[in-house]
């Protein structure tokens, strides 16, 4: 008998529970807590010792007592199992394009929106998020695939769902499918790539019960605006009278020869001792009585604020052979820099399963949450002006409060238009915003005839969503203010299910290998959501016009002003919708001998969106892979351990975010856009009907062709895994709203095959695993994404599309052949005009004049017209790149993840408002104060102030165009683990504790707050435009702790 | 709905009530095109504010788009308000259109029925091909057979040798077709009658000049026009034209319906929402836009005799100007078409300078046509709470045409091709109604807003004097001072309504006043608190900015096949 030891090669700790086999017997044992086994052996027994993540052993054992057998690690991913499309393969074995995120690095973030956590972390994929707690991240898979959304499908444990709101503790692990080889087997929804997500289970022995959470602070970005303090700013505002020969004038400055900063804004230029500035004659409307802040309020910091933020996350799971089970409660709160934004989420997860007999197998997976996130938005009555816009707009001579600790604001007169910040944020205070959400499934698994696994599953989400604002009577405005106020409350639920049933057989003859699926799916979307108002309600507190919270029902007020509709629910669906897809699929795959793989998929997919005519598609893929490393020859090639090569075809389709009803020409009804006063009443309109919205049946799917060429290999002792792949994604058939005529009539254009685009790039990844001694180890992982996406044909006839930005007739981008998607458009400034030898002598321009922007004449034609438009800048980074090191030196760990973005360009819009104050005399910036042009300023970098709007001034240009990369230090977490023994008598397992910095730094030329910009959810078109954004850049720290008894 | 649920009677009606829905330019906020202050039914924009009626009003440059529309810049093609305008108009068009493509499918509608409604339809057609050919001129004209489903919507305003087509006969074809289809009168008092179509076709031929055939018709609709509500066309009380409560009385022709309160929101005076006394107190309390200028105000004084200054108006002391006071007569007029300070503005008190948001540029003067009186707040102004400007919207209806356009349009006849007393008789007609004292403005006494009249008339707000011209004055003056008179007459009488551009339009005709009219108007004003104070070296292009360009966008998507469909107006970029 002789009792021998497993130890781990490269730290030299017991391997617990490794599998100890005497060779050619049934003789074997497994090791205990300390690595340890004991069996009776001879000197010429050979030991075969295997265990997970280790090359399997042998060891002769010879004469040695107490034999000691060190265990290579192996290649840590090839022999994963990863769960692709409908079923599991070895990572070995894959032959698409498959990226498999690390876990540990990507909960290395504290966020609230999981999804913002791919960033970096896969080749391919390009996310973009917001500072926002629980804002949605743009997330593009290899380039925008399509000029709607771009979000990829989100398979949760076999069911689409979302990743937004997960438990981000409760993933077991991420793939994400990128080309038509591994996704093309869900044909519809797989254009923009697939996630997929699985969920932690139980696992066989005795309960194991985790603890993980941190706490930390939020710090905001602390540079702010770049404003000039009131002083600066009435000079500027004289400077826009001089440069134009104009004796300035300015009801709070004066009109003398030098601007004289008033002690009062209200009264208008107060002096300090003037009679109505004693407090006894303060009144809100006729004299709110406010001193001017001489020194600027910092409005960025007044709504900016230091902000904590926590998670916690408690599982118990286990199991036994029959059954297992993982059960975990989660609670996020961030509290946002914002003030009065968060997100609070409670969420509870239930993962079982049962072996009912050895071939029958049941299980569901059962999430449900509850979220608190009041937005920030637009708010109806305050000029549909945010309080980020505000904060920049606003001038700062106006402070926070007045004098009797009311709202301050531009109702103090000739102080722009924008409303106090603050006051828009504290009047959110007690608004709801709520989200109920259960999503799972439940699943029942056949094996029978040995080879063939029967599979069904059904599961679905149930989303139901409140949310209510109360808009105030805000009498410290410039406008409006003496609105009535009002109050708004929204509910809806929306509902999709997924039948999925497969049939599987899989089968080994020889060397042969191969695995057969074939498979039926229904899925069903539907939604209803309302909303309802009412005005007039009763003040509670007269003087600053508020209403207790308690009366905010939709009872209280006056039920004369109350509205009722269908509205938009928060995915941006107009309700009531409803969805079908019907799909069959089939896949194949062959393996002859580890070394030669072959794989084809087949979907033919059904969309109720579509006209009966143009409804169903098929979506085919191929992909093959050759393992060289398998070849006899590379057996001698030492440094290579593994190297597969690959290739892939494949078709893929889109609905993108096309409206369910696209195929009809609809007539609808609506008070203010139909009905009419035709009788002559002034209080009833007469109901009448419309054309909303013109149909297309033509309209059918877009489609996705992507070709993919790459390679896996694993070199030098399995220190090093790479991944290279080159693509090309085009895109036939995009579908896009129409840009119709106005000659059409006023309804909304149907969704239209409109063109082609192309994407084009790489996506490599690199994995180092090192070691020095036996200490200290590190694990190095760079991953790099690029693409190229351009615009390849429209529908003939049309040799352009213009992207308008909302609510404004202005082109920001243009959608042209052999332009990127988002491409920036519009007249590309070339200077300044320094004398008016210049302006004569330069193509005839419209209100040239030195001091102003000299455009470029693209054409040549001596004018500069609409047609000398032309594309200044690319929202498209060249490339991303994330890099992420982790390393431990006995007990501690320590984790650094940097993420660059480069060559993309960002139009900072902001500048349209802080560089050319002079609309409202909004807040000036201090670029426009000390560096605008004069005849002694040649080489200002802005243009002359002036008082009135020109061409020059008013006119969308490239002067906005910015360079838009940066190199962040998103994250460093460095963590210790208590040594086990000593916690051991405790109870306590596992003992980490941890502290975490977010965004310590971020390394730009852009002169905005943050180069990192979402654009919308619903549309790919614009992005990488800056109107004032919630910066993502939010510095945070943490400390944490994980745990498990 | 479908198409199957609306061929029907009472869907066509519906879509007919849908085409009448877009006389205010109200399409929705929703439409991406923004709030469509550029397509207001008054047309304040483009016929007050680009001429020498009023100031864009504001800080100088809010609502950049219409400075540059009110600088007459070369470069406007690109701002929403034109893409507001011309996007109103076809949605106007295609709703009348989609009204004419339903009917000959709906088989519960009689002969007489769908007449009328026919009727109603390219009245509608016509009078919105009317608003763009006269904003646009080089607008394009489409009727029932451009659509979406026949995919020829990239109509042309050019035709195939790149001359520009002109679509004067076929608005006419419509207003013909109402004349002889539509009845005098109607079951609702909003719906477009004979007398209505009648009195465009007028209108248009004033616009082509065509004398001859705009006067038989002028003089049918002077002696036996009516509205549709069955009254004889008259002059009523001056104020009772801008009152909601007094709205569609006998002088109203053609007009917008407006309702407050009504579950919409906009279906108020929407597109003059800008146009209030700014600051909070004031009436509205947003945005002072649309301010009276200092030429117009001055148009009203009168001499001893209490005729208008026609040649020398301009000259001198400056009425409400602080700095130099005119003091002389005025026209009451004017104190219903603007607020002056001092002076009651209905029962709100007194006009307050702290209602002109930006006294550098926007004058002294406040619109008043659009507003309601304070004890109207919540009748006929909305309390409907989701929009941003509530306070803003009122019932008041945009008159298109009313009687006193009629009787100056057939005083013009009179004067180019028929008799100068005669021609004299209806310039009195309207100048014997501003006498009346009954109507005026008093700084004593109460207003009240049920009749447009004050209770106690002791003490008129200002020197009023008006009177009518001497018996034959014209005839002895002769044919030139007849015209201006005829011209000077209708400048105040219908000052603010969003008239006066094309007026000077049309009476320019290729000779060139508007010009100078304009560019004289720029000279003097820019020495005033004026919009042209920040912008002194604004000018009027000759031979371009008579009309307004054609929006980019539209020339854009239009011509995006390559081949030019859509081509701009002279001397735009």
């Amino acid at each position: 008998k002789r009792t021998g030891k497993v130890l781990g090669f490269d730290d030299k700790l017991p391997v617990i529970g490794a599998s100890v086999v005497i060779r050619g017997s049934s003789l074997g044992a497994i090791t205990d807590v300390n690595g340890s086994f004991t069996l009776t052996l001879k000197a010429t027994d050979v030991l075969v010792v295997s265990y997970v993540g280790y090359d399997t052993q042998e060891f002769t054992v010879g004469d040695a007592a107490a034999p000691v057998i060190k265990l290579h690690p192996a290649s840590r991913s090839l022999n994963e199992v990863v769960v692709t499309g409908y079923s599991s393969q070895r990572k070995k074995d894959i032959t698409g394009a498959v990226a498999v995120v690390n876990v540990t690095n990507l909960k290395a973030v504290p966020s609230g929106s999981t999804e913002s956590l791919l960033q970096g972390q896969a080749s391919g994929v390009t996310v973009v998020s917001s500072g926002a707690p629980g804002s949605a991240s743009n997330i593009k898979i290899r380039g925008i695939t399509s000029v709607g959304s771009t979000d990829p499908l989100v398979i949760v444990d076999g069911t689409p769902g979302s990743l937004h709101d997960l438990n981000v503790n409760d993933i077991q692990s991420i793939q994400v499918l990128k080309d038509a080889g591994s996704a093309a087997i869900y044909g519809v929804r797989g254009s923009n790539g697939v996630v997929i997500v699985t969920t932690k289970k139980g696992k066989v022995g005795t309960p194991v019960i985790t603890y993980d959470a941190y706490y930390g602070t939020q710090r905001p970005n602390s540079k702010g605006w770049n404003l000039a303090n009131p002083t600066e700013t009435a000079k500027a505002i004289w400077q826009e009278y001089k440069n134009d020969g104009l004796a300035p004038v300015h009801k709070q400055y004066g009109s003398g020869p030098e601007p004289v900063v008033p002690d009062y804004i209200t009264p208008t230029a107060g002096k300090n001792g003037d009679p109505n500035t004693n407090p006894d004659t303060y009144a809100l409307y006729s004299n709110q009585i406010t001193k001017a802040n001489k020194q600027g309020t910092d409005w960025f910091h007044e709504i900016f604020k230091p902000a904590p933020m926590q998670s916690h996350s408690l599982s118990v799971s286990g199991g036994t052979d029959k059954s297992a089970y993982l059960f975990s409660l989660g609670y996020l709160d961030q509290q946002g820099t914002l003030i009065e934004t968060m997100l609070k989420r409670y969420s509870l997860r239930v993962n079982t399963s049962y072996k009912v007999k050895d071939h029958i197998r049941l299980g569901e997976n059962l999430y449900a949450f509850y979220k608190q996130n009041p937005g920030y938005t637009n708010l109806p009555g305050v000029n549909s002006t945010n309080a980020i816009n505000a904060s920049y707009r606003i001038p700062n001579i106006i402070p926070v409060y007045d004098i009797m600790g009311n709202y301050a604001g531009a109702g103090s007169q000739s102080l722009g238009n924008a409303p106090n910040p603050v006051a828009i944020q504290k009047r959110t205070k007690d608004y709801k915003n709520d989200d109920w959400q259960i999503s799972g499934n439940a699943y029942a698994e056949v094996d029978f005839l040995k080879k063939f696994t029967a599979r069904s599953s059904f599961g679905g989400t149930v989303d139901y969503f409140y949310n209510n604002a109360f808009v105030f009577t805000g009498y410290e405005n410039a406008e409006n203010s003496t609105n009535p106020n009002s109050y708004i409350e929204n509910y809806g639920f929306s509902t999709s299910w997924t039948w999925t049933n497969t049939l599987n057989y899989k089968d080994t003859f020889g060397k042969h290998s191969i695995n057969v699926l074939i498979g039926s799916e229904a899925i069903k979307n539907l939604g209803n959501a309302v909303g309802a108002s009412r005005g007039n309600y009763y003040l509670t507190n007269p003087n600053n016009l508020t209403v207790d919270p308690n009366l905010w029902t939709l009872n209280f007020g006056e039920s004369g002003t109350q509205t009722n509709a269908n509205i938009v629910n928060p995915a941006g669906q107009q309700t009531p919708y409803q969805l079908a897809l019907y799909s069959l699929f089939g896949r194949f795959d062959y393996n002859y001998n580890d070394k030669y793989l072959l794989s084809g998929t087949l979907r033919r997919d059904g969309a109720s969106v579509f006209a009966t005519n143009n409804r169903y598609g098929v979506f085919p893929s191929v992909t093959g892979g050759w393992r060289i490393s398998g070849e006899q020859f590379m057996k001698k090639v030492d440094w290579i351990n593994d190297l597969k090569i690959r290739a892939g075809w494949g078709k893929l389709g889109s609905i993108s975010n096309i409206n369910s009803t696209n195929a009809f020409t609809l007539y609808g009804q609506g008070a203010v856009l139909s009905y009419y006063d035709i009788a002559g009443s002034s209080n009833h309109a007469t109901q009448g009907l419309y054309i909303s919205q013109f149909g297309n049946p033509n309209t059918s799917w877009e489609e996705d062709i992507i070709t993919n060429i790459g390679f896996d290999a694993t070199i030098i002792k399995n220190k090093v895994d790479m991944s290279f792949e080159v693509y090309k994604k085009s895109i036939n058939g995009l579908l896009f709203p129409a840009a119709l005529p106005s000659t059409a009539g006023g309804a909304a254009a149907p969704f239209i095959n409109a063109g082609n685009i192309e994407n084009k790039g790489i996506d490599a990844a690199v994995t180092y695993h090192g070691s020095i001694g036996t200490d200290f180890k590190m694990d190095l992982t760079g991953t790099f994404t690029t693409y190229d996406n351009k615009v390849v044909s429209l529908p003939k006839g049309t040799a352009y599309l213009d992207i308008g930005s909302g609510g404004s007739s202005t082109t920001y981008s243009r959608l042209q052949p052999g332009h990127p998607v988002g491409a920036f458009f519009g007249y590309k400034v070339i200077g300044i005009f320094q004398n008016a030898a210049e302006v004569s002598s330069a193509p005839t321009q419209d209100a040239a004049a030195p001091g102003r922007f000299r455009y470029q004449d693209v054409n040549g034609d001596g004018k500069i017209d609409a047609s000398d438009r032309t594309f200044f800048g690319n929202p498209n980074p060249k490339f991303t790149s994330g890099l992420n090191i982790g390393a431990s030196y006995k007990n501690f760990d320590f984790l650094l993840f940097l993420y660059a973005s480069v060559g993309n360009d960002v139009l900072n819009i902001v500048r349209a408002s802080t560089d050319f104050p002079q609309q409202f005399d909004v807040a000036i910036s201090k670029d426009a104060v000390y560096n605008s042009w004069t005849p002694d300023r040649p080489n200002a970098k802005v243009p002359m102030l002036e008082r009135s709007s020109n061409f020059s001034n008013t006119t969308f240009s490239s002067y906005y165009d910015e360079s838009g990369s940066y190199l962040r230090f998103k994250t460093m977490v460095l963590g210790y683990t208590i040594p086990a023994l000593k916690l051991k008598r405790i109870g306590i397992e596992k003992l980490r504790l941890f502290i975490q910095g977010t965004n310590l730094f971020t390394i730009t030329k852009y002169s905005g707050l943050d180069p990192e910009l979402p654009g919308s959810n619903t549309s790919s078109t614009l992005f990488g435009i800056d109107g004032g954004a919630y910066p993502a850049n939010q510095k945070t720290y943490t400390a944490g702790v994980n745990m498990s008894f | 709905l479908s198409a199957e649920n609306v061929t029907s009677l009472t869907g066509v009606q519906g879509l007919l009530i849908g085409a009448y829905s877009v006389l205010d330019g109200e399409i929705g906020l929703a439409n991406s095109v923004g709030f469509a202050y550029g397509s207001a039914g008054s047309n304040w924009v483009y016929g007050s504010v680009c001429a020498d009626d009023s100031y864009k009003g504001s800080t100088p440059t809010d609502q950049p788009d219409l400075v540059l529309l009110q600088t007459w810049s070369v470069s406007s093609a690109n701002t929403s308000y034109v893409q507001q305008k011309w996007q109103m108009l076809f949605d106007g068009i295609q709703r009348s259109n989609e009204v004419l493509r339903v009917l000959p499918n709906v088989k519960d509608v009689s002969d007489a029925d769908g007449k009328v409604i026919a009727g109603e339809a390219r009245f509608l057609r016509a009078f919105y091909h009317f608003g763009g050919k006269i904003v646009f001129n080089n607008f394009p004209y489409v009727d029932e057979s451009i659509s979406v489903a026949n995919n020829n919507l990239n109509v042309p305003n050019v035709d195939k040798s790149g001359k520009f087509i002109d679509i004067w006969p076929n608005i006419e074809t419509d207003l013909k077709f109402a004349i002889d289809n539509l009845p005098e009168v109607q079951p609702q008092r909003g719906r477009a009658n004979k007398s209505a179509a009648k009195a465009f076709l007028a209108k248009v031929y004033m616009f082509e000049h065509r004398y001859a055939d705009a006067k038989p018709l002028l003089d049918q609709l002077i002696s036996s026009g009516q509205t549709a509500g069955g009254q004889k066309y008259a002059l009523v009380n001056f104020e009772d034209n801008f009152n909601a409560a007094t709205k569609n009385s006998a002088e109203s022709v053609f007009a917008y319906q407006a309702s407050v309160n009504d579950g919409s929101q906009l279906n108020g005076n929407y597109g003059d929402v800008l146009n209030f006394p700014n600051g909070p107190g004031a009436p509205g309390g947003c945005c002072g836009f649309n301010n009276p200028s200092f030429n117009l105000a001055n148009a009203f004084k009168t001499d001893a005799n209490g005729l208008p200054l026609l040649d020398t108006w301009n000259n001198g002391n400056v009425v409400s100007d602080s700095s130099n006071l005119y003091t002389g007569n005025l026209d009451p007029r004017i104190d219903w078409t603007m607020g002056r300070p001092g002076v009651p503005y209905f029962d709100w008190g007194p006009d307050s300078k702290q209602w002109i948001r930006d006294p550098a540029t926007n004058g002294v003067f406040s619109p008043k046509k659009n507003v309601y009186a304070k004890s109207q707040a919540g009748t006929y102004s909305s309390t409907e709470t989701a929009f941003w400007g509530a306070t803003s919207i009122d019932a008041n209806n945009v008159n298109f045409i009313r009687f006193a356009d009629i009787i100056l349009w057939d005083a013009e006849c009179e004067v180019e091709i028929g008799s100068l007393n005669q021609a004299e008789v209806y310039v009195n007609q309207i100048r014997n109604r501003a006498a009346d004292p009954a109507g005026w403005v008093y700084a004593s006494g109460s207003y009240n807003a049920g009749n447009s009249k004050y209770s106690s008339q002791t003490k008129p707000a200002d020197k009023y004097k008006v009177s009518a011209y001497p018996t034959g004055t014209f005839t002895t003056q002769g044919q030139a001072y007849a015209r201006k008179a005829v011209q000077f007459e209708r400048r105040l009488e219908l000052a603010m309504e969003g008239h006066r551009f094309f007026d000077l339009q049309r009476w320019d005709n290729g000779t060139g006043t508007m010009a100078q009219i304009l560019n004289t108007y720029q000279q003097v004003e820019k020495n005033r608190n004026s919009f042209y104070y920040t912008n002194p070296t604004a000018q009027f292009h000759k031979g371009i900015n008579e009309y307004f360009p054609i929006p980019q966008k539209q020339i854009d998507v239009e011509n995006s096949t390559g081949q030019v469909n859509l081509k701009q107006n002279p001397g735009y970029n």
